[in-house]
């Protein structure tokens, strides 16, 4: 610490070399703060759960070729009877969408008629009473839907339901206090009330974009199977089974009506596989930023380093003189961790402010989260040991300069 | 102060032995002021080196203020050249970066002195070479003998036992060589122990003693006529 006034006025002596490095370790700073806080909501997203059973579901996806939309409700329910037939299921449904498919419908939900504005925010499954067991999602509160409540709808003239289950997330939105069960909700801009029957722990939904983090588990389960020609058939095996229902499902269905197409690329898959593709662009994005960290560190690392290796070599005489004058070895190892140490802080300084400019930046342009001061701690703390560890094997070198070297000439 | 007994140094290569010195012996009383010469390549900076403790030697005894050197560690070797000796350079040694008050600072720093001492011994060593008023000024804003003296400054701020100068005049001309000259008389009239290394016959001869190196041993004068010649000529001419 006694050799921080002589350092800094070495220092303003050789501005640029101090200036660029300073800067590096600001613009490091700035951007691995930054990308940090995008992998780290990047992995939070991967790692949320759907509320289902994931290991024992595989999606179906079938179109019927050449069938007119009004016999196809009749279609369904035969391939879900002869699904659920199946060695291995423990059930089935057929679904206009289910969480991380990437598409499905959303629509504004209010707790008073009168209401202008939407309370919260979801996304709407149809479905029967066996969405539950399939899904594998726990009801919190409330009952499952009776065969008796569940009607067959067209997809572009579906009415209101007269009893809806949502997810609690949607619950604790509409009814802050806890109420929502058997209390009535009005989906979209009708003027007809659904009462809530049913509460489920957890419904994720289909989408993982940052669009619908707002309500990511706001889910509505409406009691209607639609109809059409496209269908979605989402099953739950038994425990084991999922192999084995990869074959024998498609194959049942070919079975009760062969005019139907099953896309080889995504008709088929496991919930895994349904997963893996949701995600595979934050995946994607967090492991390049996270290349992009180490490249960062990694140069940064290797600037000081050359930096400082050439201050040594240029310094060389210097150094034999303090030593000449009475330096000792450590006297010369701390000179150059200090050193490094006023650049770096003069560094982080400008790359704190830096990376919360750029985090504003990123919040107004692409709806970013704020970054937490936490990173930015974290990130000071990380480019300041870097620096020493960097400067580390320059500075033991010049600490091993004989002090001979003061009376040898250049 | 300083004695050498059979002092040696040997630098070895895989095929050669080289003795930079060899059954040295010389013993510096304290107050004296000694003039060190000898021909390029004989030994006299070798000598300075391991005088200052800047270098390890192979055999023999070093004393110096009363201490066996031999056995010490880097940092009571560091510990003894900042506290004991002040060394003038030839090529002055200045650090570039620093201006004049900080570099004459460098040694007391690390001895660890408080500020205000600091301040009040380096105001006084720049005083005593006349250059107060330059405290602000970077080595390269001042002349070669400027710069000397402030080398000097720096290594009487520590207020040493030894002063070490290697061809302290070697890099002026002759009024700037006359002038640091002077000082060092001066100095050494105040109490200081002097060994300065010169090739110059002229500064020998202002010395109270001269010692001649010849490859690695110190000879008596008579052995080398000719330099004995040119000193005996030096001391005749002399103003004093």
């Amino acid at each position: 610490m006694m050799q921080i006034k002589p350092i800094l006025a070495a220092l303003k002596r050789h501005k640029a070399g101090t200036i660029l490095i300073a800067l590096q370790i600001a613009l490091t700073l700035a951007i691995v703060c930054n990308a940090l806080f995008i992998i780290h909501q990047r992995l939070d997203r991967v790692a949320r759960p759907t509320g289902l059973d994931e290991s024992n579901l595989m999606a179906i996806s079938t179109r019927y070729v050449g069938m007119d939309d009004k016999d196809t409700g009749a279609a369904i329910r035969g391939d879900l009877a002869a699904l659920r037939q199946l060695p291995g299921v423990e059930d089935v449904v057929s679904i206009n969408s289910y969480p991380l498919r990437g598409g499905g419908w959303s629509t504004g939900v209010r707790v008073n008629v009168d209401d202008k504005k939407p309370k919260g925010h979801t996304t709407l499954y149809f479905s029967d009473e066996h969405t539950l067991a399939t899904f594998g999602t726990r009801l919190v509160a409330g009952r499952n839907f009776q065969a008796d409540e569940i009607g067959e709808a067209d997809p572009k003239s579906v009415g209101d339901p007269a009893v809806v289950i949502i997810s609690k997330a949607l619950a604790d939105k509409l009814y802050p206090d806890g109420t929502a069960l058997g209390k009535p909700i009005y989906i979209g801009d009708t003027k007809k009330p659904s009462t809530v029957v049913g509460i489920v722990e957890r419904l994720q939904v289909p989408w993982n974009g940052n669009w619908s983090d707002t309500f990511f588990e706001n889910a509505i389960i409406e009691p209607f199977r639609l109809t059409g020609s496209f269908t979605n058939y989402l099953i739950r095996s038994k425990p084991g089974q999922l192999d084995a229902l990869l074959k024998a499902a498609p194959a049942a269905l070919y079975k009760v009506n062969r005019m139907r197409v099953i896309p080889s690329d995504r008709g088929v898959r496991t919930f895994a596989q349904v997963r893996e593709r949701a995600y595979r662009a934050d995946r994607g994005m967090a492991i390049l930023m996270g290349v992009v960290c180490l490249v960062l560190l990694a140069i940064t690392a290797a600037g000081i380093v050359g930096l400082t290796s050439f201050w040594v070599g240029q310094r060389r005489k210097q150094i034999g003189v303090r030593r000449a004058l009475g330096a000792t070895q450590h006297d010369i190892l701390s000179y150059f961790l200090t050193e490094n140490l006023l650049i770096g802080v003069g560094g982080v300084v400008v790359g704190a402010v830096l990376a919360i400019g750029m985090n504003l930046w990123l919040v107004t342009q692409f709806e970013m989260a704020r970054l937490s001061v936490l990173y930015v701690l974290v990130g000071v703390v990380a480019l300041l040991l870097l620096g020493q560890g960097a400067v580390l094997a320059p500075a033991l070198r010049a600490s091993r300069v004989s002090p001979v070297e003061a009376t040898r000439s250049v | 102060m300083l004695k050498m007994t059979h002092l040696s140094k040997v630098y070895r290569t895989e095929v050669v032995e080289t003795y930079a010195l060899r059954d040295f012996n010389i013993n510096v009383n304290e107050g004296e002021f000694v003039a060190v010469t000898g021909p390029s390549g004989s030994g006299k900076t070798t000598f300075l080196t391991i005088a200052g403790l800047l270098e390890t030697f192979t055999g023999g005894q070093y004393h110096l203020d009363g201490v066996e050197v031999s056995n010490l560690n880097d940092n009571e070797r560091s510990r003894i050249r900042n506290e004991k000796i002040g060394f003038i350079f030839q090529a002055f040694n200045l650090i570039p970066d620093l201006n004049v008050f900080d570099n004459v600072e460098v040694p007391l720093r690390y001895r660890g002195m408080k500020a205000p001492e600091r301040k009040e011994r380096i105001m006084n060593a720049l005083d005593r070479v006349g250059l107060a008023s330059r405290a602000k000024h970077y080595p390269a804003e001042l002349s070669g003998g400027q710069q000397q003296r402030v080398a000097i400054a720096r290594a009487l701020a520590g207020s040493p036992r030894l002063l070490l100068a290697d061809e302290p005049t070697g890099n002026l001309d002759t009024q700037m060589a006359r002038g640091v000259m002077e000082l060092l008389e001066e100095i050494h009239r105040e109490g200081a122990t002097i060994v300065m290394v010169t090739h110059d016959p002229e500064l020998a001869a202002r010395a109270q003693r001269n010692v001649h190196i010849i490859d690695g041993q110190v000879v008596d004068l008579a052995e080398d006529p000719r330099f004995h010649h040119a000193v005996h000529q030096a001391r005749a001419n002399s103003p004093a």
